[in-house]
């Protein structure tokens, strides 16, 4: 993974898994399909490249500094709920790219969810894992799972509180449920204990899971929620 | 070569995988075939809101080399205008069925997905694809010794006369969904009007949650014009764009017996075709 898209949680408890040797149906699976497209025409090594160069890029740094950025401007936080794919630019993220019209999966069409005292979002797509990935990188797996989906439309504050997220009867929580080709993400309240606190202190605790909404920025904490990671057989190549 | 004791352990394996309700036997007479039954059988498997789970360890995981190949290789597809996304959701998240479904891994059905469509579309025979799988089974097939298998394609092929979409050269430089600003008429809802979810019968693919259905909730935002998911998965070229909504619903109201506080909300994006006024 290369140092662009790194990511400050470093979520790296691992446990160690014997050697597989033999090659799996997936591999298997994909090798004999992007040899064949690209025999027959459908893409180039060149493009498959370009593609893959964007995914190894992508992290959710620039969404932290987005957040940040609003916390300390307000001129920028109006740009941000009024023009998000304005304010994306503005943190070197051009939803346009890499094809010109978006990528396939992720869409053209940014909606950042202002949390306030009086109300807490929280981020799931129930029916696949759609996530802003252009400017927050990639969905953790638990994300993806039906347990995740399955339960945070119904049972909000209860997988809520799974995380260590506990909130008062008084704030309303909102689930945001991402089904469509909006691609959202929250801008949470800056904490207190943050006073003169500089752009880049106030990125760092701004973690991917409070950009989910499952977690809260907080003086002290950069790392998400969740660290257990289980190792892949033959992780990706640097 | 796989010898008969092999074959017989492989159907005893695949006999105990059962995919039917164990009340009704399998392969039920009409007579048998209750209509809640028929609509759980014909659910997208995908649409899972809602549906009952418990408390499990969540994790991360590394991501596998083949992994981020099948993403790439998913979204240069779309990128080469081979497909839209909403195809490869349609193939890798419902047609795969409920069993494929929840069996293998989720790139697994990433990568099914591209497969499926290469042959359905005819830029793939059923020939190639085997006797390729075949040539990689025995490329490695001493084992990898360390090594990351990797794509040895035999040349590259002229893509000039490849059937691609439209959409991926006239989006180009404007961006998807703004491509079809303009192109569904007037908004029939604005915000603030009460609306309620219509109870369709969805078969084969919807993007509109079961849990919604005939819930009433409040327009929250107009937001863009697009072709419904409905339409966009079957790559119709004369698809109508409509309009697009984020719906709030109370939780107390569209979940019953809802255990939070009574202002939670839950809001969803929802296309025009699915929703009717509440007077």
């Amino acid at each position: 993974m290369s140092d662009h898209g790194h990511e400050h949680d470093h979520d790296h408890d691992r446990t160690v898994k014997p050697m597989v040797d033999e090659i799996t149906d997936f591999e298997v699976l994909e090798i004999a399909l992007r040899e064949l497209c690209i025999e027959k025409g459908l893409f180039t090594a060149a493009e498959h490249r370009l593609f893959t160069e964007f995914a190894e890029q992508i992290g959710p740094t620039p969404a932290a500094r987005l957040v940040a950025r609003a916390w300390l401007d307000p001129d920028f936080k109006r740009l941000a709920m009024t023009e998000p794919l304005a304010a994306s630019k503005q943190v070197g993220v051009d939803w346009l790219e890499p094809t010109g019209f978006g990528t396939p999966s992720d869409f053209v069409a940014l909606k950042i969810l202002e949390n306030t005292p009086a109300l807490h979002h929280v981020i799931v797509c129930a029916l696949c894992s759609c996530y802003p990935r252009p400017i927050l990188g990639n969905s953790p797996e638990w994300y993806r799972t039906p347990n995740y989906r399955r339960r945070i439309v119904r049972w909000p504050r209860q997988v809520l509180s799974e995380f260590g997220l506990v909130l008062p009867d008084d704030v309303e929580v909102r689930v945001e449920d991402s089904n469509q080709k909006h691609r959202f993400m929250v801008m949470p309240l800056r904490p207190e204990g943050t006073d003169d606190w500089t752009e880049d202190q106030l990125a760092d605790i701004i973690t991917r899971d409070c950009l989910i909404g499952v977690a809260l920025p907080t003086p002290g904490v950069t790392t998400n929620i969740i660290t257990t990671t289980r190792s892949a057989i033959r992780p990706i190549a640097n | 070569m796989s010898n008969a004791e092999e074959r017989a352990e492989q159907l005893a394996l695949i006999s105990r995988l059962k995919a039917t309700y164990p009340e009704v036997p399998e392969w039920p007479m009409p007579d048998q075939m209750t209509s809640d039954h028929f609509l759980a059988y014909m659910k997208n498997p995908h649409d899972v809101g809602g549906e009952l789970d418990v408390p499990a360890a969540y994790e991360n995981k590394e991501e596998e080399q083949w992994e981020l190949m099948t993403y790439v290789l998913c979204e240069v597809l779309g990128m080469r205008g081979i497909w839209v996304s909403e195809e490869r959701r349609r193939i890798g998240n419902v047609d795969v069925g409920r069993a494929v479904y929840l069996g293998i891994p989720y790139y697994g059905r990433w990568l099914w997905s591209v497969g499926r469509l290469l042959l359905e579309k005819g830029y793939l025979s059923w020939g190639e694809l085997t006797d390729r799988l075949v040539e990689i089974q025995d490329r490695y097939a001493g084992g990898l010794a360390g090594r990351l298998p990797d794509a040895q394609p035999k040349s590259e092929g002229d893509g000039a006369n490849v059937t691609r979409n439209a959409h991926h050269l006239e989006a180009a430089g404007v961006g998807d969904p703004q491509i079809f600003a303009g192109k569904a008429g007037p908004a029939k809802f604005k915000a603030g009007d009460r609306v309620r979810v219509r109870e369709l019968p969805a078969l084969f693919y919807t993007r509109t949650p079961e849990y919604v259905r005939g819930a009433e909730g409040v327009i929250a935002e107009v937001t863009y014009e697009s072709p419904a998911p409905e339409d966009e998965t079957w790559d119709r070229t004369d698809a109508k764009p409509e309009w697009f909504y984020i719906v709030r619903f109370k939780q107390c109201e569209l979940w019953h017996c809802y255990t939070g506080p009574m202002k939670d909300t839950l809001q969803t994006e929802i296309p025009e075709r699915w929703l009717e006024a509440v007077r």
